[in-house]
């Protein structure tokens, strides 16, 4: 079709860069307010995005990019899929993780806008379903080999077409999953979708369609200027990395290495895993997506925050990932720990590019150490799913002129998803919060130290509760660099009524764990940056009154004497101690 | 006689706006008096009192509202100067207010780091005590160590002390029995308690709020204390209001108690005015900017009414109470221009306020401010600055530009200036595109409504960079929110929590309930003498779908309570008002809804200032004009001879071509080379781009 030329005014090219974003919050707004579930209305575990009509990305909501660079591809591949069979009124699921899906868990819906009678965008969501059937409600299942041991998939299928309910699809569908709001919030979702293409339609009613194409067009070149700008800053080079994975779910002592060869060549980089440790037979895999999401959401970090998401960020980038490596599984292998293997993955690329951008890239952050606890809450008479998002955000890492973030949690999320609110946790499960605070000591050292990790407790309050674990980091801590000091390391610890202390594994499934018992967990902080001793004493002085540092570590780590009444430095002693 | 006034203190300046039943409105301007502000304001009044030819006492006498806006807790907060705040909680979660909830707001810049907390952490004491989810005591409140936490901030001479307990919003108990021992240990310190001020679900957003409220607490209390004393002693005994973020109005009694309601009042005021002035010409939407000495205020007006939220946040503090969605950032003419490390000229935030002010003032600032480039750059008359009554330090401007700008920069004076004025505009239209195109409206499409003391000198420019066609700068503009605050409504809010499947709703106890709310409304309004027509109900019913953790709020008619089954209209509204906000509903699965909360809002319409219409006076402006002036002008990015006009001798549909000044004795207005100028019918200046009398032609015809 013959578009009518359009002049691409510059002020309206921001005027729609600020638009999009504007819809994508404003759908993210949506879904936090009408979602049951707490993986989704409380800790934000979804993204949002619109796409143009052949599925190349807009703009985005990345509550949790992990998620987020698989919206596109998966769009690009329903285009393709549906391709003339595409209608006003239909409403896609999608899931399936050989079909660029990121996580069996994360399931997408898309809804395809029409303006005057054509295809012109799509808007889409994603969110972690609390359930997604499979042999382990919640979906995390460490006995799994294959997909099928760990969910329902859901290649594109139209529930609804032409606007009409596809009945029999639906329930088909939500048979096969546990937990009733499962299908609440995929309505939830749904309604998302309906709030961007109403937003979108709004802006084409204004604008027109062909102003429309031309500004999305010159938006997409522009940011596209602007990330080789950011590329070409780095120096030419091969730069080589490793992140390590410690124990696959099944082989007690097992260790997986991530390796990556980055290319920076002008305006455009390589991100190639060729070398990387072969797949895993349980469930500690990547998808494509999962991994090269977690390749882009790393780079991003190392450049300037502020350039826009859409399609023109991610055309300088190539990813080359082999299938059959941990980071690509292949069918029909389980996967749903995939996106966990982000630490690890950035870990290899920040170690690979801190002697070259040294002032970019970050220490160590904290490796993600999760759980899940399912099962009945009594007092209420229904069951009961909930992630343990606040005790699992650890500190991430420094960097030169700038400590760590405390409390931050994984990398994968960097600060967009949020701790379960204290009593809406209370309300949401029968467990009684005990504890959740900044942990002492727990910062890798450093002149610029890491950001603190957390200890929470909670008792739990039901009978035959289910605990899942899935994560890392009890083997390795976080990284210092440039003399900055490793972290601490995760743990997570049952104490139950009768006294024993069990101790799950990183990946674990403990089944009946009984009323009573104390969950507890630490997860602890980024690398530090520089040599402690150089860090200015009033600093460390300060942060021993606000007991995150005890007298012993400021005096041992730091060479900082501290009055431990007064909290005053002791010049004397400390400019003796840090000479030695 | 009877006086209305409206008195907003900013960081700089104290605007007060009189109207009397017979006369027109009449504006003063004192400066602020920031140690305690209550000063300057009882200066001001002392000046209009004069100004009616009255003795004080009488002019007092005369008064029968106050309608007073302020920036204590606000200017408190922004510069970390609230009080030594010490927190009480539940042990084991007292980090929760430093931790809030693990958000980085900038996800992918690893330069970005937390806000400092207003509580330290060695201040912040959890002790046992628990109830549970229902409110259900499980371990008793551990009163020794409630004491051991209080004998810690009694030693460390704690002003301020905030309450906040782990499932509170359930049953107070705990926290009014620790709040007893409080009030009997350290009777002088303020307290908070999370309850008394926010009895709702979500710790965090109650702790967050609570913590606030105790940080700003004190310095409110002392302000408003010291302000009833004086307006005593000053002889007034009439109704003193104080302006809250939602646009409305308490009492000082409240406000003391309650003091984040005022968090970000200061520029609420705004948006309703400057929606009148948009309507002079025929428009329901409007930008409205505020510059002040300190800070910068831009808000969106829409379909005649103000965007709100019913939270939001400070400097990242979370508050979960109703505001006007402004957006404020520090810019004013006290900003002070600094050289950063990567030796880039930048603005603000800090400000040289009031004491000592910029540099020209003479009162011994050594800093370049922003008014000190204004006067270098010859907008300002050294002579007639406030009307005269402070005469600028030309020399003083210049010495403090050279010393901190100009030497490093290797800029003559002159241009050092002009980059300093070239900043703080950018940093400006910085803050609009935060209302507007962020947002995903097109400034282009809005007429830009200017007020503050220094706004008229610098709007042209934030236009400019923003493609805003036209400008309105009223007459009042300099006083805006003060005149913003006599046309703001009395609003008080009532809550009552009623938690109800919808099908099991009682009308019976539902219309108890109301009526309940509309009685302690109507005294309240009773009081503030506001007759029967002039009340307004606004009844709303906080619903949602069962099992969802957030309420969508609809509003219905309170006299539907008095007639048939309410249910139907309630499922009805609640399905559309779900459908239009989040893309669909539920009412075909027939999913039961959930009443949580019933709401009134008392509304007490006060009486606006009615605008004067002028007669059409043709566009010849040549009666106005008092001489000429070097000014710098920004287009061409050099000095040039431009005209300078007495807006005061401006009428309806005079006509000044840029570059050109308009000087009024609290403010100046600089028309830029892009831009002409003619006075509207209400005598408000409205700017336009050169070519566009299309977007003006009321004025410019004289209809």
């Amino acid at each position: 079709m013959a578009q009518e030329r359009v002049n691409v005014d510059p002020i309206l090219l921001s005027v729609f860069a600020r638009a999009f974003r504007s819809i994508t919050d404003e759908m993210s707004i949506s879904l936090t307010k009408t979602a049951r579930s707490p993986i989704l209305c409380e800790a934000k575990d979804f993204v949002t995005g619109l796409y143009d009509a052949d599925g190349l990305m807009l703009e985005q909501t990345e509550n949790l990019p992990i998620l987020a660079f698989s919206l596109a591809p998966v769009c690009k591949y329903i285009r393709r899929y549906f391709g003339d069979e595409i209608y006003e009124g239909d409403v896609i699921f999608h899931n399936d993780v050989f079909s660029m899906g990121n996580q069996n868990n994360d399931v997408a819906v898309y809804k395809p806008i029409f303006f005057e009678g054509r295809l012109v965008a799509w808007s889409a969501c994603k969110g972690h379903q609390a359930d997604i059937g499979g042999a382990v409600a919640g979906g995390y299942n460490p006995n799994a080999t294959e997909v099928w041991q760990e969910a329902l998939r859901i290649p594109p299928v139209k529930v609804y077409e032409k606007g009409k309910l596809r009945k029999d699809v639906w329930e088909l569908i939500f048979a096969n999953i546990r937990f009733p709001i499962v299908e609440e919030d995929m309505r939830a979702e749904m309604g998302t979708c309906v709030v961007g293409e109403r937003r979108l339609l709004a802006l084409l009613a204004k604008y027109g369609h062909a102003t429309f194409e031309a500004h999305k067009d010159a938006l997409f070149d522009s940011t596209q200027k602007m990330m080789e700008a950011e590329i070409a800053k780095i120096p030419n080079g091969v730069y080589r990395g490793e992140g390590y994975v410690y124990y696959d779910g099944r082989n007690e002592g097992s260790k997986y290495t991530i390796r990556v060869a980055i290319t920076v060549s002008d305006k455009t980089i390589a991100f190639d895993y060729n070398g990387t440790d072969p797949r895993t037979n349980g469930f500690v895999n990547g998808t494509y997506t999962s991994s090269a999401s977690a390749t882009i959401l790393t780079f991003l970090q190392m450049i300037n925050p502020n350039i826009p998401h859409n399609e023109g960020m991610t055309r300088p980038i190539e990813i080359i990932i082999p299938e059959g490596t941990i980071l690509n599984a292949g069918y029909p292998k389980a996967t749903t720990f995939g996106n966990h293997l982000c630490p690890p993955n950035a870990d290899a690329i920040m170690r690979a590019l801190a002697p070259v951008i040294p002032d970019r890239v970050t220490a160590g952050w904290n490796n993600l150490l999760c759980s899940l606890s399912t099962g009945q809450d009594a007092a209420k008479n229904d069951k009961f799913v909930d992630i343990m998002f606040m005790g699992m955000k650890g500190g991430s890492g420094a960097m030169r002129g700038t400590d760590g973030y405390d409390h931050i949690g994984m990398i994968d999320a960097s600060g967009g998803v949020l701790d379960q609110d204290y009593e809406m946790f209370e309300q949401q499960t029968p467990h009684t919060l005990l504890k959740h605070e900044l942990l002492c000591d727990s910062a890798g050292a450093g002149e610029w130290r890491g950001g603190l990790g957390t200890e929470t407790a909670y008792r739990v309050g039901s009978e035959e509760t289910q605990i899942v674990t899935f994560g890392d980091g009890d083997f390795e801590p976080a990284f210092g660099l440039a003399g900055g000091k490793d972290a601490g390391l995760n743990r997570i610890e049952l104490r139950q009524p009768d006294g024993r202390v069990v101790t799950p594994r990183n990946k674990d499934l403990l089944t009946n764990v009984p009323k009573g018992t104390v969950y507890h967990q630490i997860a602890s902080g980024g690398g530090g940056w520089g040599e402690p001793k150089h860090r200015l004493a009033n600093k460390v002085a300060a942060e021993v009154r606000n007991g995150v540092i005890t007298v012993a570590a400021a005096r041992d780590v730091y060479g900082v004497v501290v009055n431990p009444t007064t909290f005053a430095v002791d010049q004397a002693a400390t400019t003796k101690l840090r000479a030695t | 006689m009877a006086f209305k006034v409206g008195i907003d203190v900013g960081g700089t300046f104290t605007d007060f706006l009189v109207v009397d039943a017979d006369g027109g409105p009449r504006v003063f301007k004192t400066l602020s008096t920031p140690e305690d502000p209550a000063i300057g304001l009882i200066n001001g009044l002392g000046e209009a009192a004069r100004s009616y030819g009255l003795a004080p006492k009488a002019f007092a006498a005369g008064i029968e509202t106050i309608v007073h806006g302020t920036t204590v807790t606000t200017n408190a907060t922004l510069t970390f100067s609230g009080a030594k705040t010490a927190l009480l909680t539940t042990k084991g979660l007292r980090d929760a207010v430093e931790m809030r909830r693990g958000i980085r707001e900038e996800q992918y810049n690893n330069r970005y780091i937390n806000v400092p907390p207003l509580a330290p952490r060695y201040l912040r004491i959890g002790v046992g005590g628990r109830l549970d989810r229902a409110g259900i005591e499980t371990e008793p409140l551990a009163l020794a160590e409630v004491a051991a936490a209080l004998a810690l901030f009694k030693g460390e001479r704690v002003e301020s002390i905030a309450i906040c307990f782990m499932n509170a919003f359930a049953n107070p108990a705990h926290e009014q029995a620790a709040a007893t021992l409080v009030r009997k240990e350290l009777p002088q310190a303020y307290l908070t308690v999370s309850t008394d001020l926010l009895p709702a679900i979500r710790f965090y957003d109650r702790v967050s709020t609570t913590v606030l409220n105790s940080y700003v607490g004190p310095k409110l209390r002392a302000y408003l204390q010291s302000l009833v004393a004086r307006l005593e002693a000053f002889g007034f005994a009439g109704n003193l209001l104080i302006m809250q973020s939602n646009g409305g109005v308490i009492s000082p009694d409240i406000a003391m108690q309650q003091a984040a309601v005022t968090l970000l009042s200061g520029p609420a005021a705004g948006p309703g005015i400057g929606l009148g002035y948009a309507r002079a010409h025929g428009r329901e939407d409007c930008i409205t900017v505020d510059m002040g000495g300190t800070s910068f205020d831009a808000a969106l007006v829409q379909n005649g009414a103000a965007h709100t939220a019913s939270e939001g946040s400070i400097n990242r503090y979370r508050i979960a109470l109703p505001m006007l969605d402004i957006n404020t950032i520090g810019a004013g003419g006290g900003s002070i221009g600094w050289i950063d490390e990567g030796g880039l000229l930048r603005m603000g935030p800090q400000s040289a306020g009031a004491d000592p002010g910029p540099a020209c003032y003479g009162r011994g600032g050594k800093l370049p401010a922003c008014t000190d480039a204004d006067l270098i750059l010859g907008y300002l008359d050294p002579d007639y600055f406030a009307g005269g009554k402070l005469k600028l330090d030309a020399a003083a401007a210049k010495a403090a530009i050279q010393s901190a700008l100009g030497a490093k920069l290797g800029f003559s004076i002159e241009d050092a200036a002009a980059g300093m004025y070239r900043v703080i505009n950018n940093n400006m239209a910085q803050g609009v595109r935060e209302i507007t195109i962020k947002r995903g409206y097109d400034p282009r499409e809005f007429p830009l409504i200017v007020a503050g003391g220094a706004g008229p000198l610098h709007a042209c420019e934030i236009a400019r960079e923003l493609e805003i066609p036209v400008l309105i700068v009223p007459k009042e503009s300099s006083i805006f929110c003060a005149a913003g605050m006599l046309v703001s409504d009395l609003k008080h809010d009532f809550v009552r929590t009623y938690v109800r499947r919808l099908g099991a709703l009682d009308q019976r106890e539902v219309g108890r309930l109301f009526a309940e709310m509309t009685n302690a409304g109507d005294a309240l309004l009773d009081a503030e003498k506001i007759p029967e027509p002039r009340r307004r109900h606004v009844a709303r019913a906080d619903c949602r779908y069962v099992k969802q953790y957030h309420e969508v709020s609809v509003e219905f008619p309170l006299t539907a309570l008095a007639g048939a089954d309410i249910k139907p209209l309630l499922a009805r509204l609640f399905h559309a008002t779900h459908n239009r906000m989040y893309g669909y509903s539920l009412e075909e699965q027939k999913t039961p809804i959930e009443v949580i909360n019933l709401r009134l809002q008392a509304v007490g319409v006060t009486e606006k200032p009615a605008f004067r219409e002028e007669s059409y006076a043709g566009a010849d402006s040549s009666g106005a004009r008092k001489g000429a002036r070097r000014i710098y002008v920004p287009e061409e990015g050099k000095f040039a001879t431009v005209p300078v006009y007495d807006g005061h001798a401006m009428r309806f549909g005079c006509r000044i071509a840029g570059p050109a000044l308009i000087e009024q004795v609290n403010t100046a207005i600089l028309v830029t080379a892009s831009f002409d100028c003619v006075c509207d019918k209400f005598g408000s200046f409205a700017l336009y781009r050169k070519g566009r009398e299309d977007l003006v032609t009321s004025a410019i015809e004289g209809r």
